[in-house]
C-alpha cells in the first residue's frame, strides 16, 4: 500500500516535472485549435463540474487551478497513474494529449467566481 | 501573463477576423442579450426543457447572446428521470428533482414560453403553440424526448399506466408507483417489465430494482422483485448482478428473452402479466415500462424515419430528412451514443455551436462528447458507465481505448466514491443545464 502511494507520488512528480518543461510546447499546442474549438471541447466538462468547471462539489472545481496541476493530472489519468479513481482515468483516455493541454490551458485562464 | 494576454488578443483577433464569433468567449457571453443594443443575429425556437432543449437554449446565447431564443416547454417545474429512482426508494422527495427556467430567463435572457407545441410547417418555418401562438424560427431546436408506444403491449395503455406506472418520464407517475411500493405488504412481490433496446437510460431499470430492494431491505425484507426482460443482455449487467447479490441475496430475480421473459399483454387491473409462452405473473405492484419512440412533436416535424426515431448529421445534429431542424437527445439515432441526459445535454451543446456557426455563416466545429452513467445500488454503492465519442467518416464512434465499466473488483472506498460522485454529477449537469441544483 505505502510502497504504491509512494510510486504514485513518484510518478506524478515525473509528470509535474515533465509538464513544467513542456509547458510552453502545450501552449503551442493549444494553439492547434481555435478558441471556439476549446470552447466546444471544455462544455464537455460542465456535465461533470459545473458550467465553466466552477461548481466545487463531491466532484472538484476546475476552473482557475494552475495550468500545471490540471495538466499533470489530466496525465495521471489518462497513463493510469492515479489509483482509486472513478470515471476519470476512463474518460482522459478519450482524448489526445493536445486536447487534454488545450482543456488545461482553457480552464487554467477561467476566474473561478 | 503577458503571453497570456497576447495569446488571448492574437486569438481573439483571428476569431473575429476569421470566424465573426467574438462572442464565444465568455466574458462577452457572460453579458445577458436583454437590453443589448444589438440587432438580432437570427431566431432559434427550442422545443422542450429538458436536459436537451435546456442545455441547448443557454449554450446558443452563452454563444451568441444577440440570437433571439425562445424555448418552449408546458411544463413551469421539469423533474428528471435521473435520481427519480431515489423519490421510488423513499430517500428523496419528489421536489428535489424539479428544475425551473428562471436561469435561461433571467441571466441568459431566453424567452420561455408554457405551452405545448403542436406542430411544425418547417416549409414555412413556423411552430404552432397549444395557446394559439405562432413562433417563427430560422432554426429549430427540438429535444422531444420519448413517447411510449401505446398498445405495443397488448393491454397497455395510457389507461393501463394510471394503474400499472411506467414511471418512465418522472413526475406524478414516480408518486403513483411511490404509493403502490409503499401500499405493498412485507412478502409480497413487485414486478418490472422492461423493453428491448433501444430504450431512454439504459441502466435505469435495473438501478430501479436496486433502489427499490433497498427500500424492501429496510421496510418489507420478505418482499421478492421480478424482473421481466424483453432482452438476453443489459447495461453494466455483471456490476449490477454482482451488486444485488453481495447486497439483497436472492430478492432480485431477472428473467431475460431467451427465459420467456418478453411480457406481451398487461391486466392493469389485476396487476398482471402474460409473457411470450403464455406465463401469467401476478404482482401486488406492477411497473410496465413499455417500448419507446421520440417524442410526437418530431413525428409531426417529419424528422422521424421509419423505426420511431431521428436519424441526425451526427457533426451538427440537424436532422437529415428536413432542413433547419435540429433534434438531440433520447428521440434521435445517436448510437453508440446512448439514450440518456447526459448525453442530451451533451448534444445540445453540440447542436447550439452548430447552430451559432450556421447563423453566422461559418463551418460547424468538430464535435467531442463524453458520458458517464452512474447507477446506485444502494446510496452508498456506486457504478458507472462511461464513453468518449467522435466523428470519424460521418459516423459517431465510441474512441477505442477510452470509456467503459467500474471495475469489477473494485473496493468498497472506489463504489463509495463512485455514489458520491453520482450526486455531484447530478448537482453538476442540472447546474449545467437549469442553473439549479437538488
Amino acid at each position: 500500500m505505502t510502497r504504491s502511494i509512494l510510486l504514485h507520488k513518484r510518478g506524478l512528480h515525473k509528470l509535474l516535472l515533465a509538464t513544467f518543461f513542456a509547458s510552453a510546447a502545450s501552449l503551442a499546442q493549444a494553439e492547434e485549435f481555435s478558441p471556439a474549438q476549446v470552447q466546444l471541447l471544455a462544455a464537455a466538462c460542465a456535465n461533470c463540474h459545473g458550467t465553466d468547471g466552477k461548481l466545487a462539489d463531491a466532484i472538484p472545481a476546475i476552473a482557475g487551478r494552475p495550468v500545471m496541476v490540471l495538466e499533470a493530472q489530466l496525465q495521471a489519468f489518462k497513463q493510469g497513474l492515479q489509483p482509486n479513481t472513478t470515471v476519470m482515468d476512463r474518460i482522459a483516455k478519450g482524448y489526445t494529449d493536445a486536447e487534454l493541454s488545450a482543456l488545461a490551458n482553457h480552464f487554467a485562464n477561467v476566474d473561478k467566481h | 501573463m503577458s503571453d497570456n494576454a497576447n495569446k488571448i488578443s492574437t486569438s481573439r483577433r483571428q476569431l473575429l477576423k476569421g470566424l465573426g464569433l467574438a462572442s464565444l468567449f465568455p466574458a462577452i457571453s457572460a453579458c445577458a442579450a436583454t437590453g443589448s443594443s444589438q440587432a438580432s443575429a437570427g431566431r432559434v425556437v427550442v422545443i422542450g426543457g429538458g436536459f436537451g432543449g435546456a442545455t441547448a437554449a443557454k449554450y446558443i446565447k452563452r454563444g451568441n447572446p444577440a440570437i433571439d431564443v425562445t424555448l418552449v416547454e408546458p411544463n413551469k417545474t421539469f423533474y428528471t428521470c435521473p435520481f427519480s429512482n431515489l423519490v421510488l426508494a423513499g430517500e428523496h422527495q419528489l421536489e428535489s428533482i424539479g428544475h425551473n427556467y428562471d436561469e435561461l430567463k433571467q441571466v441568459y435572457g431566453v424567452k420561455v414560453v408554457h405551452a405545448l407545441a403542436q406542430d411544425i410547417d418547417p416549409v414555412a418555418h413556423r411552430v404552432s403553440l397549444s395557446d394559439g401562438q405562432t413562433l417563427q424560427y430560422d432554426k429549430l431546436l427540438m429535444s422531444p424526448g420519448i413517447d411510449m408506444r401505446w398498445n405495443a403491449i397488448e393491454g397497455y395503455d395510457e389507461a393501463a399506466a394510471e394503474l400499472a406506472p411506467h414511471a418512465w418520464k418522472a413526475g406524478p407517475q414516480t408518486l403513483l408507483l411511490r404509493q403502490q411500493l409503499e401500499a405493498m405488504q412485507d412478502g409480497e412481490t413487485f414486478i418490472m417489465s422492461v423493453p428491448g433496446n433501444p430504450f431512454r437510460c439504459p441502466p435505469g431499470p435495473y438501478e430501479r430494482a436496486s433502489l427499490v430492494a433497498h427500500y424492501f431491505k429496510k421496510h418489507k425484507p420478505r418482499s421478492k422483485i421480478l424482473i421481466l426482460d424483453a432482452k438476453d443482455n443489459f447495461s453494466k449487467q455483471g456490476l449490477f448482478t454482482a451488486g444485488w447479490q453481495a447486497e439483497y441475496g436472492d430478492m432480485i430475480e431477472w428473467v431475460g428473452l431467451s427465459n420467456d421473459g418478453r411480457v406481451v399483454r398487461v391486466d392493469a387491473a389485476r396487476r398482471e402479466v402474460e409473457t411470450e409462452f403464455g406465463t401469467r405473473h401476478q404482482a401486488a405492484a406492477l411497473n410496465v415500462i413499455p417500448p419507446q419512440k421520440a417524442g410526437f412533436i418530431a413525428e409531426r416535424a417529419g424528422v422521424t424515419d421509419q423505426t420511431g426515431w431521428v436519424p441526425v448529421n451526427p457533426v451538427t445534429f440537424e436532422s437529415t430528412l428536413v432542413k433547419d431542424i435540429y433534434v438531440v437527445g433520447d428521440a434521435t439515432v445517436a448510437a453508440p451514443m446512448p439514450k440518456s441526459g447526459f448525453a442530451a445535454n451533451a448534444q445540445g451543446k453540440v447542436a447550439a455551436s452548430a447552430i451559432v456557426a450556421a447563423l453566422a455563416g461559418v463551418n460547424p466545429l468538430e464535435p467531442v462528447w463524453a458520458n458517464t452513467c452512474y447507477s446506485l445500488i444502494n446510496p452508498d454503492y456506486g457504478i458507472s458507465v462511461a464513453g468518449v465519442y467522435k466523428v470519424q467518416d460521418n459516423q459517431i464512434i465510441d474512441v477505442e481505448g477510452a470509456g467503459g465499466l467500474s471495475a469489477a473488483d473494485a473496493s468498497d472506498s472506489v463504489r463509495k466514491a463512485e455514489a458520491a460522485y453520482a450526486v455531484g454529477w447530478y448537482n453538476a449537469i442540472t447546474q449545467d443545464t437549469w442553473g439549479t441544483r437538488s
